[in-house]
């Protein structure tokens, strides 16, 4: 806990430039294909398109930690029988494993699970979903380059006219 | 005795001592070395200096590994210190774990504590509200506790000597419920906020809506300069502290302005164990201490004792002070020690909607919010439930964004929300009364690691304060209807007392040392050169966030207790 380190490090830790990545080596509750496989149906999540997508930036990986982490444990299994199981629900939809599907083929299985009276299914897609959301809109990228993240607003006007196009903060 | 133990014993002897230095110890430490006196401030916990020691101070929101989520190794482990709204991954360095201080719940009590140089001063929620004479007259006029030996007019002048310095924003409204300060200018309201404010005033002559008082530097003075501290910038993640000392803590302001005087003795992991009472000279001569990390005691000495290890722990301090004069617990001759303890009721709140002010929306963020000062029971006695509550009031301006595609569709959407309409809500924050069957006492058998009793707290609602959470859901019910708010929706958590983190009591002030632990001086009655001006001492707790009570009340103890000295009367 950084609590009890406190009095021991000299430095402040932020100024150690430390990134996410490198505190914690991230407990591993996926195999590196079912890793693999989770990278490709963030991506279908949140593509890339003129900005980058949710693989590229890292969302699976963020997904798998928070599950890993902070989620009740029956979340894992459900996050790796649902992977588990997306290979063999491609090749009924469209005759190949999920990666090899094109984006249309890929998206409408998710709608598809998305709509499912499987409950598992269901749950596997929501939980996913969720978090792919959440890592994507708090990811250094769209925070710094689209959303426009305001760390230090130095202000708060209470009474500001409507601009056509506003995007809102966040904490 | 020995050379040697003259020696140490002079070694460890200063003017003046103070246990704590959370926001009323900050204020003991500064006022004592302000005037002279050499003092040791003993912290049961870890040094935290100002900026260096604010670990997550400037980390990203992206670089929160779980993005402030608490892990649930973290949780499960602390069921309760997770309740606390302020406890998230970016603050968990700053509150007390579980398993590392424990306690007994003989009735169920969340208790919030923060072991560290500036104790809980770190992450407060900065509310600064006075106390007028309505508060301070309640118990004689409405007949629970004891008469407060002190009015309005014995603290005003302390509330303004901390104000000017702590630095405090806020309006001039004229309220006799909330007297004005030594305001900042204040922050600014949004439009819907504004909207409520003028449709309460058409109604209701005696209920308010102001913008809160906050412990925010909102125009730096001179004497802020002085601290090395600055303008808030409203980054509203104040409870990881703020490299700009943008809002008064005991790490920002007081600790190191005492420090500068040269006159401070500042020893962290130094849990206070007792105070040690000389049967022959009729006082208080020291404490001991067991250091946190060697578990070994050490005596230190002082001609006057400032007590501040925040309300429940001064009252464990006392109680575990035993001597043959004083068999249950340091000053208490009266039996009320550790008893009548009360809190304040945040059980209930209130939230709406309102699609008005469509053309308006909000920019920045504000680390405060507006306050609806207490209007029941003020004048008079007026409902089925002695005394009232505060509240809590804010409106925003919601966004959104449909999530129901999957694919460029999402993304497109995520990437451009659009703004919804106004959500409002307000909390409730009622006055609870002091009774003997809400105490804290020593366990007779269990301790803590550093070999002291546990404390067993055993305090709860009563039939009072669940009339006062239905009658603040029907009136502010009836408030935001006035409004034109749509949707409203009451609820009472039924959270247990203590996540408030507002405990009070058990060491109370009065007039009589036979009901009473403390005079008008915060000074023990039987015990003349021990002074305890946390919230502890408070006879009442009234509706106001209390920490600026503490500190005005701490800065004017200080004051006599050093001006005693100078007399010889301590």
């Amino acid at each position: 806990m950084a609590g009890a380190l406190g009095g021991l490090v000299s430095l402040p830790a932020w100024a150690n430039g430390w990134t996410a990545e490198t505190v914690h080596s991230p407990q591993q509750i996926l195999s590196r294909s079912q890793t693999d496989l989770l990278a490709e149906f963030v991506e279908t999540i949140i593509p890339t398109t003129d900005t980058p997508g949710a693989k590229a930036l890292n969302v699976h990986q963020f997904v798998q930690k928070m599950v890993a982490d902070c989620y009740p444990k029956p979340s894992q299994e459900t996050l790796q029988k649902g992977l588990d199981s997306l290979d063999g629900l491609a090749k009924t939809s469209f005759g190949k494993p999920f990666a090899d599907g094109n984006t249309a083929q890929r998206t409408a299985l998710l709608t598809q699970l998305s709509k499912s009276s499987d409950t598992a299914q269901k749950d596997f897609y929501s939980l996913v979903k969720g978090l792919t959301v959440r890592g994507y809109m708090t990811s250094e990228y769209v925070m710094t380059n689209l959303t426009h993240y305001q760390f230090i607003p130095g202000h708060y006007y209470g009474c500001v006219p409507v601009q056509p196009k506003a995007v809102s903060q966040t904490k | 005795m020995s050379y040697f133990n003259i020696d140490a014993q002079a070694l460890n002897t200063y003017d003046a001592i103070v246990i704590g230095s959370g926001i009323s110890g900050g204020w003991a430490a500064k006022e004592l070395t302000g005037k002279g006196l050499r003092t040791l401030v003993l912290e049961r916990g870890r040094d935290v200096r100002h900026i260096t020691d604010y670990p997550t101070t400037n980390t990203q929101p992206w670089e929160f590994e779980h993005r402030n989520q608490l892990r649930r190794e973290v949780k499960e482990a602390n069921p309760i210190i997770s309740k606390c709204y302020a406890f998230y991954e970016g603050t968990e360095q700053f509150f007390v774990k579980d398993a590392e201080h424990p306690y007994i719940q003989e009735k169920p009590f969340d208790w919030i504590r923060g072991y560290q140089v500036g104790g809980k001063s770190l992450m407060w929620a900065r509310q600064t509200q006075r106390w007028s004479d309505f508060d301070f007259e309640g118990p004689a006029r409405d007949g629970f506790a004891v008469d407060w030996p002190i009015r309005y007019a014995d603290i005003a002048p302390w509330y303004s000597y901390v104000e000017r310095f702590a630095g405090i924003s806020g309006n001039k409204d004229g309220l006799a419920t909330l007297p004005d300060g030594e305001f900042l200018p204040p922050h600014e309201w949004n439009c819907v906020e504004k909207h409520f404010q003028k449709k309460v005033a058409g109604k209701y002559k005696d209920r308010h809506v102001i913008m809160g008082r906050a412990a925010h530097i909102t125009k730096p003075q001179q004497v802020h300069y002085d601290q090395g501290r600055a303008q808030c910038q409203h980054r509203t993640i104040c409870e990881r502290g703020c490299p700009f000392g943008g809002y008064f803590s005991s790490n920002s302001s007081t600790i190191p302005w005492a420090a500068k005087t040269g006159k401070m003795t500042l020893r962290p992991n130094s849990v206070v164990h007792s105070i040690i009472y000389d049967e022959k000279k009729g006082r208080a001569t020291g404490v001991r201490v067991v250091d946190s990390q060697t578990k070994k005691m050490t005596e230190y000495y002082a001609r006057i004792i400032f007590l501040n290890a925040a309300a429940l722990n001064s009252n464990l301090v006392l109680l575990n002070s035993t001597s043959t004069r004083f068999p249950n617990g340091l000053g208490n001759d009266s039996g009320v020690l550790g008893k009548y303890a009360a809190f304040h009721n945040y059980r209930a709140g209130i939230s709406a909607e309102y699609d008005g002010e469509l053309d308006s929306t909000t920019d920045g963020r504000r680390p405060n919010s507006p306050y609806i000062p207490r209007f029941r029971n003020v004048l008079k006695q007026e409902t089925n439930f002695l005394r009232g509550y505060a509240a809590g009031f804010s409106a925003g301006r919601s966004s959104y964004s449909d999530q129901n595609a999957v694919g460029a569709d999402l993304k497109q959407s995520l990437l451009n929300p659009k703004l919804g309409g106004w959500y409002v809500g307000s909390h409730m924050m009622g006055e609870t009364i002091p009774k003997e069957s809400n105490y804290v006492a020593l366990d007779s058998s269990l301790k803590d690691p550093f070999g002291i009793p546990q404390l067993k707290i055993a305090i709860a609602y009563d039939d009072n304060d669940d009339k006062m959470v239905k009658d603040y859901q029907e009136q502010l019910t009836e408030m935001f209807t006035e409004a034109g708010f749509k949707n409203i929706r009451v609820r009472d958590s039924h959270a247990s007392p203590g996540l408030d983190i507002h405990e009070m009591g058990g060491v109370r002030m009065g007039k009589d040392p036979k009901t009473s632990m403390l005079n008008k001086w915060n000074q023990l009655h039987a015990v003349k050169n021990v002074f305890v001006t946390d919230g502890s001492c408070m006879t009442s707790t009234s509706t106001q966030n209390p920490s600026l009570t503490y500190m005005a009340l701490t800065a004017r103890a200080a004051d006599y207790a050093v001006k005693a000295m100078k007399k010889g009367l301590v």
